[in-house]
């Protein structure tokens, strides 16, 4: 049988728009690794926090309220990668003497808007907690307004963790959503991203923690890690049939990532998903989290928590990239 | 209302012989920068050589009625306009580019100065009562600026009893450009 064939000439010259989308370049993905690895720093600190004070479960703290020094670190930690990432997302801006447009308006029907909104709510309740973690710190330092704050709130510690934990998980599935509204490009156009991204977020928090963590705090983030790597298989393997089941548009966005010949930095979208992300970001640091729970412990400790921070990244690069070279919507 | 307008085109893709016309004067009356257009035009072929068929159209901005574009804009910069259009407030436009992402028909650009732009439909000559600089040097009449609320009903007109297609219909945009398809020329 003949193949019926479809050519088409188009005078369309757009810069970053033809031949495919290149809209977001590398601050894009940067500030969803950093905000979901913000989120995922706040979710774990907070439950920390109350599942200490509340069923008194979890590694020795330092006495006087102050948990422990991984919580402590942690808590400082998540407002400030947010504020990196929110940089990076200020420098990506083409019209950046307008950024206040932003903050004049709630447009109900755009991610952006309410993520605007959420990344300015996270700030205040984040660095709340990160004063009373560290308020022995803070009291040694002495300075007024933050001895008033302190006091007035340190009885409250357990309210504000309950309320970070949600609102670290709202901006874990947020840094997935802003990709999931677009449906004209079917890669992104998946529900289950924003879960993608919450549990990568969360991971990759862990793995941080894990690193500056001291010895014996070491093996619940080990732990909770190689949990959070499993859920995140789960959810990657439901991401990809989600993909290949879907219609032609859907399908085919996916095939484009995970068999794309496409390069990015000289590789293969292919051998970066299967080789860089799969294997070298989720199953050898899961397989390695799993002998270090069941006891054998391996030379280099730092090789999990680094492969899972770097796979965390790529997987950003990867679906922030393979969505703009897929075609849009037909 | 009886008065308020409902602007959008219908283009006659069986008199369009490409011949950029339209691209031109777009570019000379809206200042578009170099290298970048608001409309173009595509020719596409189809079929077994050598039985083939070929339909010359200009592309632009589809003035959705349920535009992606609109929804997903953080700060209201994109709008739907009284007149059907679909228009971007330049000084609210962060250069975030989410439009860019949101479009099926991939019909904007980031200006060189930084905001969102595409096609207006002229709508600095639609508030005089003038037709778009395309549509106003289009030499075979294939381009057509239309008022679906007009009572004369000229679009109607135009595309009754002839095959009418619109793009991405199935993406639930509800564009306002309809295409009087090639294949209501006798032979195709």
């Amino acid at each position: 049988m003949t193949q019926t064939t479809t050519e088409i000439i188009s005078t369309k010259m757009n810069p970053n728009v033809i031949p495919h989308l290149h809209i977001w370049e590398w601050h894009i993905p940067l500030y969803l690794f950093l905000g979901g690895l913000a989120g995922g720093l706040l979710v774990i600190t907070a439950v920390m926090i109350v599942i200490k004070r509340h069923f008194g479960i979890g590694p020795r703290d330092e006495g006087e309220g102050c948990p422990c020094l991984a919580v402590r670190v942690g808590s400082a930690l998540a407002p400030i990668l947010l504020g990196i990432g929110m940089l990076f997302l200020f420098l990506d801006l083409a019209n950046k003497f307008y950024v206040w447009a932003f903050y004049t308006t709630i447009q109900p029907t755009s991610p952006m808007s309410a993520g605007s909104w959420i990344l300015i709510a996270f700030f205040p309740m984040a660095i709340l907690q990160a004063m009373l973690v560290n308020k022995q710190f803070l009291r040694n330092m002495n300075i007024g307004i933050v001895n008033k704050l302190i006091d007035w709130t340190e009885n409250r510690l357990t309210l504000v963790a309950l309320l970070n934990a949600h609102i670290g998980i709202g901006i874990g599935i947020y840094t997935g959503i802003l990709l999931s509204f677009f449906y004209a490009r079917p890669l992104w156009s998946s529900s289950i991203l924003g879960m993608l991204f919450l549990i990568s977020g969360i991971s990759s928090a862990a793995a941080l923690m894990l690193l500056f963590a001291p010895n014996h705090e070491k093996p619940i983030y080990s732990k909770i890690d190689a949990n959070a790597l499993w859920i995140e298989m789960v959810v990657v393997g439901l991401f990809i049939l989600g993909g290949i089941t879907g219609p032609a548009n859907t399908s085919g966005a996916m095939m484009h990532l995970i068999a794309g010949d496409y390069q990015m930095a000289g590789m293969s979208y292919m051998l970066w998903f299967w080789g860089g992300f799969v294997a070298l970001g989720l199953l050898i640091p899961m397989f390695l989290e799993f002998l270090e729970a069941v006891g054998v412990h391996i030379r280099f400790p730092l090789v999990a928590p680094v492969l899972v921070l770097m796979g965390g990244l790529l997987l950003r690069f990867l679906i922030v990239f393979a969505g703009q070279t897929y075609h849009t919507f037909m | 209302m009886a008065d308020k307008k409902n602007y959008g085109m219908v283009i006659d893709t069986r008199v369009c012989v490409a011949c950029s016309a339209c691209v031109y004067a777009c570019k000379s009356e809206n200042s578009v920068p170099e290298g970048y257009c608001r409309d173009w035009v595509v020719q596409e072929t189809n079929g077994t050589f050598p039985k083939l068929s070929m339909e010359n159209r200009s592309e632009r901005c589809q003035h959705c009625a349920k535009a992606p574009c609109v929804i997903y804009c953080p700060t209201g910069a994109s709008h739907y306009s009284e007149d059907g259009t679909v228009q971007i407030n330049r000084y609210r436009c962060t250069g975030c580019k989410a439009c860019l992402a949101a479009c099926p028909y991939d019909a904007r650009y980031v200006h060189p100065k930084g905001f969102a732009d595409k096609c207006s439909l002229c709508k600095h000559r639609l508030d005089k009562g003038l037709e778009t600089a395309c549509a106003s040097v289009c030499p075979t009449t294939s381009l057509n600026l239309v008022d679906f609320n007009d009572p004369e009903e000229k679009a109607l007109k135009m595309m009754n009893g002839k095959e009418v297609y619109r793009q991405k219909k199935h993406a639930g945009t509800n564009p306002s450009l309809y295409w009087i398809s090639a294949r209501n020329k006798p032979g195709a």
